[in-house]
């Protein structure tokens, strides 16, 4: 019986429509309000709720805390008062819903990574398995990269910037799980703000390691060598600023545009191609670009 | 009466922005269409993965302008005749038109400079055609970028401008007012520069493609790299948008 | 909330818009240099891949150096927004 093979274009479009099955069956915010039936003489698929106050959405899905003070309810993800009064005593009260989903999120994103290693690491062959080789294949990208940028010698930064590259890929990945309350962590600006000043930390470190502190220091604060110096300060804090602000408006120009758009067709249909792109296109580059620019930060620093 | 003035500049907004947005991406997408239309006279007989390519770098290339016809049908029809938001949205309903307007200049023209040269040198390496597809559509998303930042600061200025405070003094309504143009002309004018920076390297990019394929991996890294940190102008732009909008 | 007459306002108006203004000018001459500066890059490790390493060093360096001004303009608008 010979098998019938079938078109790109047909397997990308089953695809597409597997995940739109698939997100349509499992989110709470989508297809809730959507009736199928005969109205004036026609089959049509209409939305019950017809009035969408976008600007209500997007308060919702970026100012969190400020949307439900607005509406005076207790938040869905704590239930019950006392425990939301527990967490306003600890983040305070302009942060309480926004603080814990993005903790959750962080865990969320830990336990996705360790539990990756685990099943890895659990059953290591000579003859690898899939996703072993497609982990081998980044680890071995990525080394190529660190030995091409900052020598042999150097090598041991591999696993620095392997887990930063996967960290924030699986961050930028995670949006992409249909579930409600889903988000990116790396949406919220402190975490792309943390990675990057760890970043520059590191930078700073392994020049004064390789140069020594005194002649590390005179690069800023030596008013003959460099009469520009505080603006080469300023340089500093603008690296950790671009780097940041990249990967965080990316990905938050991504949920905004899916956003409007979603509300443009009246949440009936998912825009997965939009999710797509944004999601894993744009994730993936914004992940490797944050990667790479951390190491040559380093291969400039050490290299002068 | 304030209903009617918000009404002006929600169709003033509109106005500019599929106005300029139209003119820029005509030219992204008319450069394409002429190294198209060159390389298929230098190369007659790869007419066919030519036209392909022009094809989907002017679809490509058009992108801003889209963002710019959906900024518009918002400001037309989102829903901006109630008298909410006061002097804030009428200012911040021009500022939104003015971002997307300006903002899709560069990109559009960045993305078309990338896609003639893609077009040149399919003409010159028919065999490598995908590659350089590929490289070209990769460089045009990344021009795009700066597009989808002006989006953004035009989506937040449309949807989350506060209203004015009650009893609020005349001096801080006329300065975040204004706060709110100049967010607008901040990310409009600074992603000019950074669009069409990162069009050009994706354009030498996909141009060297052409030339020597065996270093396909090397060129674009570089290119990434490259057209990262060119892009971090049109980042600080982003930043002073937003202080601009929710610090003042 | 503090009462701000209307002079001031229309000075704190103007600041602001200087910011927004000098910004967004102030991006236009970085984004072009530094998107030459990767390009010629670019066709620089096409011609030579075993000098790479060595040309995104240069690359990175004269981005960092054409960068300035737009910095220089960043430090500006903050000025004109926190301290006027």
């Amino acid at each position: 019986m010979a098998k019938k093979k079938l078109s790109p274009t047909l397997k990308i479009f089953l695809i597409f429509i597997a995940i739109e099955i698939a997100i349509v069956a499992f989110s709470g915010n989508f297809s809730k309000e959507l009736k199928i039936g005969f109205d004036d003489g026609k089959f049509i698929v209409k939305n019950e709720a017809t009035h969408f106050d976008l600007q209500e959405k997007i308060t919702e899905e970026f100012q969190i805390d400020e949307h439900y003070r607005q509406i005076g309810e207790i938040p869905k993800i704590y239930n019950s008062e006392k425990i939301y009064n527990f967490f306003k005593t600890i983040f305070g009260e302009a942060t309480a819903v926004g603080t814990f989903n993005l903790l959750r999120m962080l865990l969320i994103v830990d336990m996705v990574l360790l539990l990756m290693a685990y099943l890895i690491r659990k059953k290591l062959f000579t003859r690898p398995s899939k996703p072993q080789i497609m982990f081998e294949m980044i680890y071995v990208l990525l080394e190529e990269f660190v030995v091409e940028t900052l020598g042999k010698e150097k090598r041991h930064f591999t696993p620095y910037i392997v887990t930063l590259f996967i960290f924030i890929w699986v961050c930028n990945m995670i949006g992409l799980v249909p579930i409600p309350g889903f988000m990116e962590p790396t949406r919220n600006l402190n975490v792309p703000l943390g990675l990057g000043f760890i970043a520059v930390v590191v930078v700073h470190a392994t020049a004064i390691k390789v140069k020594g502190l005194w002649h590390h220091l005179q690069n800023y604060f030596n008013p003959i060598k460099n009469p520009l110096f505080i603006l080469d300060l300023v340089g500093e804090i603008s690296k950790v600023v671009s780097i940041s602000f990249r990967l965080f408006g990316n990905v938050l120009g991504g949920a905004i545009i899916i956003l409007v758009v979603s509300s443009l067709v009246k949440f009936i249909v998912f825009p997965v191609g939009l999710n797509l792109f944004f999601g894993i296109f744009v994730g993936t580059i914004q992940a490797f670009v944050f990667t790479m620019l951390a190491l040559t930060y380093i291969g400039v620093e050490i290299s002068e | 009466m304030m209903v009617e003035y918000i009404r002006i500049a929600a169709y003033l907004g509109a106005g500019i922005s599929v106005g300029i947005g139209a003119v820029t991406t005509g030219i992204g997408s008319g450069i394409i269409a002429g190294e198209g239309a060159k390389a298929i006279v230098t190369q007659p007989k790869a007419n066919e993965s030519i036209f392909r390519t022009m094809l989907i770098g002017q679809a490509a290339a058009q992108t801003a302008g889209i963002f710019a016809l959906v900024v518009s049908m918002l400001l037309i029809y989102g829903g901006f005749d109630v008298a909410e938001g006061g002097w804030f949205k009428v200012a911040a309903l021009l500022s939104a038109g003015v971002a997307i307007g300006i903002g899709s200049i560069g990109p559009s023209i960045g993305a078309g400079y990338s896609g003639g040269e893609a077009c040149k040198s399919i003409a010159r390496m028919p065999k490598h055609s995908n590659a350089i597809m590929g490289n070209m559509l990769i460089g045009q998303a990344l021009s795009q970028t700066s597009a989808i930042f002006a989006l953004v600061v035009s989506l937040l200025l449309l949807y989350s401008v506060p209203n004015p405070e009650e009893g609020i003094s005349i001096g801080r309504l006329i300065f975040k007012s204004v706060a709110f143009l100049g967010a607008g002309l901040s990310i409009g004018f600074g992603t000019i520069g950074p669009g069409a920076g990162i069009g050009y390297v994706a354009g030498r990019a996909n141009n060297m493609i052409g030339r020597f394929p065996d270093e396909k991996a090397s060129i674009m890294r570089t290119m990434f790299v490259g057209a990262a940190v060119s892009e971090s102008t049109a980042i600080y732009s982003l930043v002073v948008a937003f202080l601009l909008i929710f610090a003042v | 909330m503090e009462n701000i007459t209307l002079a001031a306002g229309i000075v704190k108006a103007s600041a602001l818009l200087g910011a927004g203004l000098c910004m967004g000018m102030g991006a236009l001459g970085p984004g072009v240099g530094e998107g030459f500066v990767a390009g010629k890059a670019c066709e620089g490790i096409a011609r030579s891949p075993e000098n790479a390493s060595l040309i995104t060093r240069t690359m990175l360096v004269g981005q960092a150096v054409s960068e300035s001004t737009g910095i220089y303009s960043l430090v500006i608008a903050l000025l004109l927004i926190f301290s006027t």
